[in-house]
């Protein structure tokens, strides 16, 4: 029962979250210099087109009448229609979603699927050269920029070897580059997390007692090390993966990818104020629900955890 | 009565890039069936260091130089891993120093116990719920029922000192080695323990090595005890003749801090343990010795028996 009320109490703290962030973000986006009518009108409209385009978007209206507008119709539900495809805004983001959520699922599946066993190893030998690659990766995988690996990975494998598609979307195949790209700038953070999470945990007295019960290799490794280092390992994981669902804005961009960071860039450059902050609207929703997952699992990983989140409902 | 660990000449040391640290150095004793051998010494003076040789848990840098370990007629020092795993909690076990830190913070007890008997009799860990909590009787576990659900973090140090001792006890084995057990717990729960690792003797049978800074706690418990200096034993005899007659300078230093003349001030003895890496020539003790003679610098003493008891100083030989 706890865990419901914890959700219910997480929930509702979210809502005011949102209210806030739904403000902020509504006044950051009308501080962009630019004016959406005269980008819609073009460069060579009169004034008056000008003002009438204003008019039928409200945008002659003073601020708060706007806000009060804009968040009457969120509160419905309603985040508003966009400027540019004249469809409203959240059927521009769910037509977007997918592919966003797929390539943000595979790239954090990956780096993880690679980067904890590379750490662990590392951990279990602090000399090899498993370990070394681990440093080596953190530092190059975090300084190479997404777009530069992108550029060789497409060099290599569509324009060379001719094996994957460069851009777009459409087949599993359209996945590989782009996720390879983005698990490749996770993995070396994550890597070093996880070695210096296990290394503690193998250092602790617990896995000493454990060694003393007679317990086998398996067992002191899986039961007594991985999951008392689960907890920073999560918590990196849940960062990137929160990152990535509000698009991954370079990575989409290099290889033409329909997700919902292109969605925001382009929104951005047309004006688009109803779109624009539709799209960050979700991305602030979505780190606020990975959070809520990620303590419900502190608590599943760490009994003293779940103490603490139970009682502060 | 039958010998059941024979310890030869046994050197541990532990290769730091400072330097090589003997913190066992030639330490030789033996243990009988049923025996309480009390280990007393400073920090520092390797005490610590023979528990984790003898219960197998040695991890590098520290290595075993030399010596045997002869334990139910099996050298323990040409054991690998997989007969060191069969034989750890089942045949020798350890308590340890500081319960909270030595129980995993993640699993409530009564699974942390029950992994013993998973780890030496297979099958599922809730099998062994029952077998837990009678064990928790044993100890004396206030609430048995409901203690085997708890974590760690919710129970007081004493309960998680009788957490550690049931997993040692738990497949009765020949030899319990407690390092410090009481060290971390207040004085009342101190004596219920000492009391109960008794109970626990009369009751298996079990040998019990029982390593303490607090040499008074060993001359109530022990029926011998050892007294270590710099990784060497400069004294070794039945906890009485200790009491009433100690040879060795140091022990008689250790003696008198506990029984202060009355007019004296808190009494110590000067100086402190010397670098393990660098050792002292001749006696490791003589810088601090009140009773140090020039050769005591030169020649390392060796060790004699003198009515049946060992003592390692140069005021017996010859």
């Amino acid at each position: 029962m706890s865990l419901v009320n914890y959700v219910i109490y997480r929930l509702s703290q979210a809502f005011i979250t949102f209210l806030g962030a739904s403000l902020l973000i509504f006044l950051f986006v009308r501080l962009l210099p630019g004016d959406p009518a005269r980008l819609i009108a073009g460069p060579e409209a009169l004034e008056e087109d000008i003002q009438m385009i204003r008019a039928q978007l409200g945008l002659d209206r003073p601020l708060y009448e706007q806000f009060a507008t804009y968040m009457v119709s969120l509160l419905k539900g309603d985040l508003g229609t966009s400027i540019k495809y004249s469809t409203p805004v959240l059927d521009e983001i769910l037509a977007r979603l997918p592919y966003t959520l797929v390539l943000a699922f595979t790239a954090e599946a990956l780096a993880v699927a690679a980067a904890v066993p590379l750490g662990i190893l590392a951990a279990l030998k602090p000399r090899s050269l498993v370990s070394q690659l681990v440093s080596v990766l953190a530092v190059v995988g975090a300084s190479l920029p997404v777009f530069w690996t992108g550029l060789m990975l497409i060099f290599i494998f569509s324009v060379e070897l001719k094996l994957l598609p460069s851009s777009g979307s459409g087949s599993p195949k359209h996945l590989i580059l782009p996720s390879v790209t983005l698990a490749f700038f996770l993995i070396g953070n994550l890597a070093r997390i996880t070695r210096a999470a296990v290394m503690e945990s193998l250092a602790s007295n617990h896995v000493v007692t454990a060694r003393a019960k007679g317990l086998s290799l398996g067992k002191i490794l899986t039961r007594h090390v991985l999951r008392n280092s689960l907890i920073p390992i999560l918590t990196v994981a849940s960062v990137q993966l929160g990152a990535l669902l509000g698009g991954a804005v370079v990575t989409e961009t290099v290889f033409a990818w329909p997700g919902i960071g292109s969605l925001l860039i382009d929104s951005l450059f047309f004006r688009d104020y109803p779109l624009a902050q539709g799209v960050i609207m979700f991305t602030v929703g979505a780190f606020i629900l990975i959070n809520i997952v990620t303590d419900i699992l502190y608590a599943l990983v760490d009994p003293r955890v779940r103490e603490v989140l139970w009682k502060t409902v | 009565m039958s010998e059941i660990l024979r310890v030869e000449d046994l050197r541990v040391y532990y290769h730091l890039p400072q330097g090589v640290v003997k913190a066992v150095d030639g330490v030789s004793f033996s243990l009988n069936r049923g025996e309480i051998l009390g280990v007393a010494g400073e920090s520092g003076s390797g005490k610590s260091t023979l528990a984790l040789a003898l219960a197998g848990l040695l991890r590098p840098p520290a290595v075993i130089e030399s010596g045997r370990i002869i334990f139910n007629g099996l050298d323990l020092t040409r054991l690998g891993e997989g007969e060191w795993r069969r034989l750890r909690g089942r045949k020798i076990s350890m308590v340890f120093q500081d319960p909270s830190t030595y129980l995993n913070p993640v699993y409530t007890s009564g699974f942390q116990v029950a992994e013993v008997y998973e780890a030496h009799r297979g099958g599922r860990i809730s099998r062994y719920m029952d077998l837990v909590k009678d064990l928790y009787r044993k100890v004396k576990m206030a609430d048995p029922e409901r203690r085997v659900h708890s974590y760690p973090h919710q129970m007081s140090g004493g309960m998680k000192q009788r957490v550690l001792i049931s997993m040692a006890i738990a497949e009765k084995p020949d030899l319990i080695i407690a390092d410090e057990p009481t060290s971390a717990l207040d004085v009342t729960i101190q004596a219920e323990i000492i009391e109960l690792l008794r109970e626990i003797r009369a009751e298996t049978g079990s040998s019990i090595i029982f390593i303490t800074h607090d040499l008074a706690l060993l001359l109530e418990i022990a029926d011998r005890i050892m007294i270590m200096y710099a990784g060497k034993i400069v004294e070794l005899g039945r906890s009485s003749e200790i009491r009433e007659k100690p040879l060795h300078p140091y022990t008689r230093g250790l003696l008198s801090v506990l029984k202060p003349e009355r007019k004296q001030k808190l009494a110590s003895i000067p100086g402190s343990i010397p670098s393990l890496i660098d050792p002292p020539k001749g006696c490791r003790f003589h810088p601090r010795c009140p009773m140090a003679m020039p050769e005591c610098s030169r020649i390392e003493p060796k060790t004699i028996k003198v009515n049946g008891r060992i003592v390692s100083c140069l005021l017996y030989e010859g």
